[in-house]
């Protein structure tokens, strides 16, 4: 990462300032109100299971279902937008549990056996398709693309998860508007060998380059409300019988984009929160220095997104879950390279790692001198390195809410009152988000869409492996 | 790609050379160029500019490049030599996007999208053409496997790069083009034949 990098990424978060503090004490503050067991857990240590390391902080794995066996349920229901739209939509529960939005993540280790039985309560026939996997489909009616679930009906599919990655699922039945409706998810297939409570066996892949410290899931899609409101204005008129809505889908003009199923800032707010019933998936990167992220990003709409990875480069292992590979007994990503923005198309799936080291900076991030020792992870060339600017008087300032109140990682300083508080432990916060800046509002409302933030924690003082 | 070398001092290996250019520390100089050309793939919604004069709520999520350009010019100003003047008076829009070259030669293109409103594809027909890096990276694998690509056409997302090299050692001399490949980018608004094009003049 460059001086420069640093210094976009702090223009960035200036010029958003004003209205953040205004979405996020009222929507960060609200979740935390709601979610208030898992407050700490939002900022420190999202996924207890397994327990929290030595570091304090814990490591994060992608939430969802592990079957293999899965009942999903199609369901329809309503999402909120950030900016606090209401959107209806057709989902896929878990179970007889709410409608959600995207379908539940059904996470797998490679060689299970999953049969996933899909159950209807809409009036109109549902699918689901699993790219990349050989599906037996028993039961229910014949589709176009695969056997459906007739209303009030069920279907059964079965597959093998055979080989690890990345995937997505969604709706085979009139798939230009069900899946614009909401009905799409992701599945994860892990690595043979692959167990959540040993930290040592957590790869991507059966391949040592996708070890990882962190696993993250970046679902992206986005939606035409214009589509939705028309659909729902037409679902208050059954009466009865098949439920086909006349839909133009050909002018599909997305005004809202998803990670996860959330809009920015939401995308931070707590995973399972209270005041996102159909949204339960949070998308928020936390990460110490040198940790490996593992970035599971899936295109789950119907445009491409460069998602940016502000900070440093991710070095791109798979697509579609296979890996780029000169040979299949390789045991790296051999073709793997290095991207800032992760090109996700629709229908594609990308594994990346992502690290963060802060090295070639041109000064000491930790602020340390000449003669303290070095931070675990820290670049020993910018060592004792003089901070580059005279920071202004605080009244020349002006103080976002990521601002810790000092430039160095680690270190927190007094800042005025009722200002910052989103970074108690001095990280470095960074924006990942579609570099397509349309699509980073919530219906004309900026920020929102599809962003969110990276938090890099300070390891504790003295940390070492 | 290994045409670069054999432009190399007979018995100097892959280092590279003093006299010579290179894109990238390549370590086997198959980035050599002799001329290089920076390309910004720009563009603007004049609509959105209106509303902004006019005081009036931008739409952002609407944003939809009206004007599509290469360093800030639609067709034919891009290949113009000299500065665009506004109706102001002063130069508005700076850089040339007219390529020359002389035949045998390698021109480098540095692309980058700063139009951030949606993916933009460029293509140059009878060039050949090798993207040698992605986002500011040579593409090479971990250890070093050459990831490079022949192709007509690059692809570039909102605030992505990538570098190419349009080799004309077999290029008849004559006029090309580099365009946008989605013809309904070759416009300026209302006015057809402009738009995201410029020329490459290959000289005998």
């Amino acid at each position: 990462m460059s001086a420069n990098t640093l210094a976009k990424c702090e223009r960035e978060r200036t010029n958003m300032k004003s209205t953040m503090i205004k979405l996020w004490t009222g929507i960060v503050l609200g979740a935390l109100g709601l979610a208030a067991p898992s407050a700490k857990a939002e900022w420190l240590n999202q996924n207890t299971n397994p327990p929290a390391g030595a570091d304090g902080m814990g490591n994060h794995l992608v939430d969802g279902i592990t079957g293999p066996i899965f009942t999903l349920t199609a369901k329809p229901g309503h999402i909120s937008t950030a900016e606090g739209g209401s959107v209806y939509v057709w989902g896929f529960a878990n179970g007889n549990g709410p409608m959600q939005y995207p379908g539940p993540t059904l996470i797998v280790n490679q060689g299970a056996n999953v049969v996933l039985t899909l159950s209807n309560t809409l009036p109109f026939p549902v699918s689901i398709v699993f790219p990349g996997q050989t599906v037996t489909a028993v039961g229910g009616s014949a589709g176009v693309l695969t056997r459906e679930a007739p209303q009030s009906g069920t279907v059964t599919y079965r597959f093998t998860a055979s080989q690890p990655g990345t995937y997505l699922y969604n709706s085979g039945t009139r798939p230009d508007l069900q899946i614009e409706m909401g009905m799409v998810g992701a599945l994860i297939v892990r690595p043979s060998g692959f167990v959540k409570a040993n930290k040592t066996t957590w790869k991507g892949f059966g391949t040592t380059d996708s070890v990882f410290d962190h696993e993250y899931l970046f679902l992206l899609t986005e939606m035409d409300p214009d589509i939705h409101s028309q659909v729902e204005h037409l679902a208050l008129a059954y009466t009865g019988g098949i439920f086909n809505p006349t839909i133009d889908t050909t002018r599909h003009f997305a005004n809202y984009w998803f990670i996860n199923g959330r809009t920015s800032p939401d995308t931070m707010m707590v995973a399972g929160s209270k005041a996102l019933p159909a949204q339960p998936y949070d998308a928020f990167p936390i990460m110490h220095p040198k940790q490996n992220l593992f970035m599971r990003v899936v295109g789950g709409g119907r445009d491409p997104h460069p998602f940016h990875t502000h900070a440093m480069h991710a070095r791109v292992l798979a697509r579609n879950g296979r890996l780029l590979q000169s040979s299949s007994s390789a045991t790296t990503s051999d073709l793997s390279y290095l991207v800032f923005s992760v090109n996700s198309h629709p229908g594609e799936t990308v594994d990346a790692v992502f690290t963060w080291s802060g090295e070639g900076l041109g000064w000491d991030m930790y602020g340390h001198s000449g003669t303290d020792p070095l931070a675990y992870g820290e670049d020993p060339n910018d060592h004792g390195k003089r901070f580059p600017v005279v920071l202004p008087a605080e009244q020349d300032m002006d103080f976002g809410q990521w601002y810790g109140g000092s430039p160095f990682l680690g270190t927190s300083a007094a800042l005025p009152p009722n200002l910052g508080g989103f970074d108690p432990t001095g990280g470095f916060i960074y924006m990942w988000h579609s570099h397509n800046e349309r699509e980073i509002v919530n219906n004309n409302v900026f920020p929102g869409g599809m962003l969110t933030m990276l938090l890099i924690q300070p390891w504790a003082p003295g940390y070492a492996p | 790609v290994g045409t670069a070398l054999s432009r190399l001092p007979a018995g100097k290996g892959n280092a590279h050379q003093a006299g010579y250019k290179y894109a990238y520390n390549d370590g086997d100089g198959s980035t050599e160029f002799d001329v290089e050309y920076p390309i910004q793939i720009t563009g603007f919604d004049h609509y959105f500019h209106d509303q902004e004069m006019a005081i009036q709520p931008v739409a952002f999520s609407t944003l939809f490049d009206t004007y599509p350009l290469l360093n800030g010019r639609g067709y034919p100003d891009t290949i113009k030599s000299t500065p665009v003047i506004n109706s102001l008076s002063k130069e508005s829009q700076k850089v040339s996007s007219l390529i020359t070259a002389n035949k045998g030669q390698r021109i480098l293109i540095r692309l980058s999208n700063v139009s951030e409103t949606e993916y933009y594809t460029l293509t140059v027909p009878g060039i050949p053409m090798t993207v040698i890096a992605e986002d500011a990276r040579l593409l090479r694998g971990p250890d070093g496997k050459n990831l490079y690509y022949r192709t007509t056409s690059v692809t570039s997302g909102g605030g992505k790069t990538a570098d190419f090299i349009l080799d004309t050692t077999n290029t008849k001399p004559g006029t090309y083009f580099m365009y946008a490949a989605r013809l309904t980018q070759l416009n300026n608004d209302q006015e057809d034949y402009g738009g995201m094009m410029t020329h490459i003049i290959i000289n005998p």
